[in-house]
């Protein structure tokens, strides 16, 4: 294709909390706390009092949490520019070079303040080499598993955000109501003039708005949602006569697999309400579609307005409603590009093939 | 007196039900029907009907464009648009402007339509084609002695004025418009640019810019091979515009 105006497939990024907004620190505050109550009971020190270890603890692990959270919510933006596990590994080196610092910072107020017999040595470690390597052990596991948990979090919103706005959009890829009323105004003038044609394009009105209002329907065989589009091809005909020409070249397809519900439906009405209606003789629109190892490939050709000064606004809406459901049932995997190519407008699809029944492996 | 329509849409099955709705309620004559604006123009210099049908979202010229270019006729006929769903015609017709029915039309509603188009339209249309057109038109309409000449916005080269007349010099010729040149330099202002107080040039016409040997500055046009001069003030706007 020579010139595609949008091409879309999603990668993975980290996206951290922001650090720096009071519910993030208290989260923070929380684990840490937690933590330093958990190190203090394993730990039974013999030499100091529960609470006043505890209390050291903490203070040193406070330092650390709060370090680390400033620090990430600096890091934040440019990590989000980065690939999830480049970005993942940066963002715990980080945390690791908080807790070295900290750490060494609380051996030199240790040694420059409390030396010789003086109470407050005890509060201190004998042995610095170890205290380095132990809290930075410590520190990587503890700050990978809060990463990992802020990540787990951060899919989990987007998750139902992304469900949230693929319901809101199957609402909106419904017919136009243009559509609507032209087809019950072809049928009103073939109730007179040919009977039979008229019974027929009402069954047919009746299946297309039986896929359309169903809310329920989620995912369902490309065969029905293929007899969809057909059925909507036979009631824009009746309306168009000759100006319309669909060509259907999908016999090549795996008629099992499942896609979301009105995927090529709107993109055939499209076709028609851009392609076809403004153009005085019409014209043909090519639906054609196969199985490239485990990839289907769906593309629907019209051909372009005779005089074009209208934008294409309803079609990006149409495609960016495709892409987002498509994204939503095949993560990652799937592909919408949309653009002319000399004197058409292309729109091809790309999503592996998933049988019906089986459920897709996330 | 039977009132003679026209009845334009560019979907087969909508123009026979209105022939029949049309047939059944009596008093009118079908003259003829139909399918693009361009044709509805040519058939209504021919035909003279009191009333045209005009749907609004045709291909090539829409119903509203269609209806501004019929207005500019001596006696132009009384529009009523049909349309199946177009907020936006409801929106610039604003119910009493000009009478508008939805799609499947009801008998009754065609009928009332009808009444009201006799009595009331003429005036009403003259005041929708002066008004301010939201949309630039794709074509600008000439006024021959009872018929319309439409002229492809695309194929002009420039709009020239005197003191009386604008006049637009295009592929096929020349034609006086009734438009004035500032209305047209509002109208199609992205693709025209004004080059003197008389004269407004399609860009895409533009072929160069040449200097006199008096050091008038001149515009070289490239579809007639014509040099319009530039006055001294818009000379360096220009210049800037298309860089050269």
């Amino acid at each position: 294709m020579s010139a595609i105006v949008a091409k879309h497939r999603t990668e993975r990024r980290l996206e951290l909390p922001d650090f720096c907004s009071a519910p993030t620190v208290l989260a923070v505050v929380l684990i840490v706390v937690l933590t330093a109550i958990v190190l203090t009971l394993a730990h039974q020190s013999e030499k100091l009092a529960l609470w006043l270890d505890l209390a050291r603890t903490a203070l040193l692990m406070l330092w650390i949490g709060l370090g680390c959270a400033a620090l990430l919510c600096l890091l934040r933006r440019p990590l989000a520019r980065l690939p999830l596990t480049t970005a993942s590994a940066l963002a715990l080196l980080s945390v690791i070079a908080v807790v070295a610092g900290i750490s060494a910072a609380a051996l030199w107020v240790g040694r420059s303040n409390f030396t010789g017999p003086l109470a407050g040595a005890l509060m201190f470690p004998a042995n610095p080499v170890k205290f380095m390597v132990a809290n930075m052990a410590t520190g990587a596991i503890i700050g990978a598993l809060t990463l990992r948990y802020f990540y787990v979090l951060g899919e989990w919103r987007r998750n139902v955000e992304l469900q949230a706005r693929a319901r809101v959009h199957a609402l909106q890829a419904r017919i136009r109501p243009h559509f609507l009323y032209n087809s019950l105004n072809t049928i009103a003038a073939l109730t007179r003039s040919d009977p039979a044609r008229a019974e027929e394009a009402v069954q047919d009105l009746a299946d297309l708005f039986r896929a359309n209002l169903n809310e329920r329907r989620g995912n369902i065989t490309l065969k029905e949602e293929l007899e969809v589009a057909r059925i909507y091809q036979r009631v824009e005909q009746a309306r168009l006569g000759a100006r319309l020409h669909v060509i259907w070249d999908v016999t090549d397809l795996p008629m099992r697999a499942q896609v979301p519900s009105l995927l090529m439906q709107p993109l055939l009405e499209n076709a028609i309400y851009h392609g076809i209606e403004p153009r005085l003789s019409g014209g043909v629109i090519t639906v054609s579609g196969a199985l490239d190892g485990d990839t289907i490939g769906l593309t629907v050709r019209n051909p372009l307005p005779d005089e074009d000064h209208t934008a294409h606004r309803g079609n990006r809406i149409a495609l960016a409603n495709i892409r987002e459901r498509m994204e939503l049932m095949y993560p990652g995997r799937a592909s919408v590009e949309a653009g002319r190519s000399g004197d058409e407008f292309i729109v091809r699809l790309r999503f592996p093939y998933i049988e019906d029944g089986t459920r897709a492996a996330l | 007196m039977s009132q003679r329509i026209l009845i334009v849409d560019d979907e087969a099955p909508a123009r026979e039900r209105l022939r029949r709705l049309l047939a059944e309620s009596g008093e009118n004559d079908v003259v003829g029907e139909c399918a693009t604006g361009l044709e509805a123009i040519q058939l209504v210099g021919e035909l003279q009907p009191d009333v045209v049908l005009l749907d609004v979202r045709m291909p090539g010229i829409s119903g509203l464009e269609t209806a501004r270019h019929l207005a500019l006729l001596p006696v132009p006929p009384a529009v009523i648009f049909t349309t199946a769903y177009d907020a936006y015609a409801v929106d610039a017709f604003e119910a009493e402007a000009v009478g508008y029915l939805l799609k499947p039309v009801r008998a009754e509603r065609l009928r009332g339509a009808l009444e009201r188009a006799a009595r009331l339209a003429p005036p009403l249309l003259a005041s929708l084609a002066s008004k301010q057109p939201a949309t630039p038109r794709s074509h600008v309409a000439a006024r021959l002695r009872d018929s319309i000449k439409l002229i492809p916005v695309r194929e002009v080269f420039y709009f020239n004025s005197d003191q009386k007349y604008t006049s637009v010099r295009h592929a096929g010729g020349t034609d006086l418009i009734e438009d004035s040149l500032r209305a047209l330099e509002d109208e199609f202002g992205g693709l025209f640019v004004r080059i003197h107080r008389n004269a407004l040039v399609n860009v895409e016409q533009l072929a160069g810019i040449e200097r006199d040997a008096e050091g008038q500055y001149l515009v070289v046009l490239r579809g007639s091979g014509e040099k319009l001069r530039v006055s001294r003030r818009l000379a360096s706007e220009l210049r800037e515009r298309l860089q050269i």
